[in-house]
């Protein structure tokens, strides 16, 4: 057995342990050892271009008490395109790897309501689509956002401290914080570049508003700063999520702009179509320096509308089809395929 | 590609219109006395823990149908971590998804 198998056997113990001296008597909760994620298939066609595109993220969640818990997620993303690949005639046998990363492994200490401290490679707070929407079964179209590389290099998470939590509360708003250093490293699934950075939101509890800001500085080679300002917005009287972003950096600037709506809180009976969620999405970006580093180098604006069905909450079909318009070529760009969030204890426990 | 940005707002209030619309259109369809009433207010949601899983969760997500309660705690660390959750709401959704 290696010793990595040897330590998270010791670690899923230990954690199992301390799950069963944890006060719970306010409420019924367990906390055992989890593995949680999400999967899901990709048929995507992207200027006639189809690649298949299989995924499963896992995350390990140990905690170690109600205040110490080691989290851990990892990709394995397959990407399977036509041997005669992008040239055409698109006729060859579908070839390709899995690619795996390790996306975040971090231990966390969740001292009090303001202060929550993250050790390790964490993912990169900046925006909304990172850290928050990027999962597969959450975000309701599968392509990121053209922006989504702005203030995540150079791998999207950073190693070493990160702070957030709520600075201050009250019934009408909250206010939350996160502010991190990352540290460079060339290690094999700890790649991380030297920056620094944060972001702070204040939600609106009666509009159901949230602003924001996340500022990173890159600190290596040509340092450049990385701002995003966010809204999101979920109505209380009509069934609609929209989120919107802007972020500018040295490589350029871009906004995108989504609107979700799902017919299941729609008060009128629609039958099956009540599983239906409509998606619309609008991007526009402009490199400046050239752009580059996960931008794209020329102007570029697309528009994508989705068609979501969820058979459960954690089972959905997923479609869409967008229009790219960029000096460099336009294209079509077509989703189609499944997601699926599960939730598996790893110890025994009450149930 | 001149009029690049231009064309790329009308999309997006066009978009966004027809969204909104959709939303009104059911809104104001014919239904039950009931549901035309609750359509005119807002929703009003007693629970306390319901009102912080709205408040935190459904910012990013579908409320799970089925969570099993030993899992419950180590789930709610780790949305607490992710969505920089307050230690009251960590324990009003504690009590709301596993009483």
């Amino acid at each position: 057995m290696k010793l990595w198998q040897m330590a998270g056997c010791v670690l899923l113990g230990i954690g199992s342990v301390h799950a069963q001296s944890v006060d719970t008597t306010s409420s019924g909760a367990g906390y055992v050892p989890v593995i949680s994620g999400g999967m899901g298939y990709v048929h995507n066609v992207n200027g006639g271009i189809t690649t298949l595109e299989p995924q499963i993220n896992p995350i390990l969640l140990v905690p170690f008490g109600s205040h110490v818990l080691l989290e851990s997620r990892t990709d394995f993303t397959g990407f399977f395109q036509r041997s005669n690949g992008t040239s055409g005639p698109f006729t060859g046998p579908f070839k390709g790897k899995v690619f795996k990363t390790v996306e975040f492994a971090q231990v966390d200490w969740l001292a009090n309501t303001h202060v929550i401290a993250s050790i390790g490679k964490y993912i990169l707070p900046f925006g909304l689509y990172g850290e928050r929407l990027q999962p597969i079964w959450i975000r309701n179209l599968q392509d990121a956002p053209i922006t989504a590389t702005i203030g995540t290099r150079t791998s999207g998470a950073g190693d070493g401290l990160m702070l957030r939590g709520v600075a201050s509360e009250n019934s009408s708003y909250s206010i939350q914080y996160s502010a991190y250093f990352s540290a460079r490293s060339n290690i094999n699934q700890l790649q991380a570049a030297r920056t620094a950075g944060g972001d702070v939101s204040i939600y609106l509890k009666k509009p159901r508003v949230e602003i924001g800001t996340s500022y990173q500085r890159f600190l290596q080679g040509n340092q450049i700063n990385s701002v995003a300002t966010y809204l999101s917005w979920q109505s209380s009287r009509q069934p609609l999520d929209v989120k919107f972003e802007y972020d500018h950096s040295h490589n350029g600037h871009g906004f995108w702009l989504e609107s979700a709506y799902l017919l299941s809180q729609t008060p009128r009976d629609l039958g099956l179509l009540k599983h239906l969620q409509l998606v619309g999405r609008v991007q526009q970006f402009s490199p400046l320096n050239g752009g580059g580093n996960g931008v794209p180098r020329a102007s570029t604006q697309r528009f994508d509308a989705g068609l979501n069905y969820y058979v459960r909450d954690d089972l959905r079909f997923v479609s869409s089809y967008g229009r790219q318009f960029s000096s460099l070529g336009n294209a079509n760009i077509w989703n189609v395929g499944f997601t699926y969030r599960f939730m598996i204890p790893l110890w025994p426990g009450r149930k | 590609m001149r009029s690049g940005p231009f064309r790329m707002m009308s999309i997006a209030l066009i978009m966004f219109g027809l969204t909104a619309a959709v939303g009104l259109a059911l809104q104001a369809a014919p239904g039950s006395q009931e549901t035309q009433t609750s359509a005119k207010s807002p929703p009003s949601v007693q629970d306390p823990g319901e009102r912080a899983f709205q408040k935190n969760c459904s910012r990013c997500h579908l409320p799970p149908m089925t969570l099993s309660p030993r899992i419950t705690g180590t789930v709610i660390m780790h949305m607490r971590t992710r969505a920089r959750l307050s230690k009251q709401d960590e324990q009003l959704l504690l009590k709301y998804l596993a009483p």
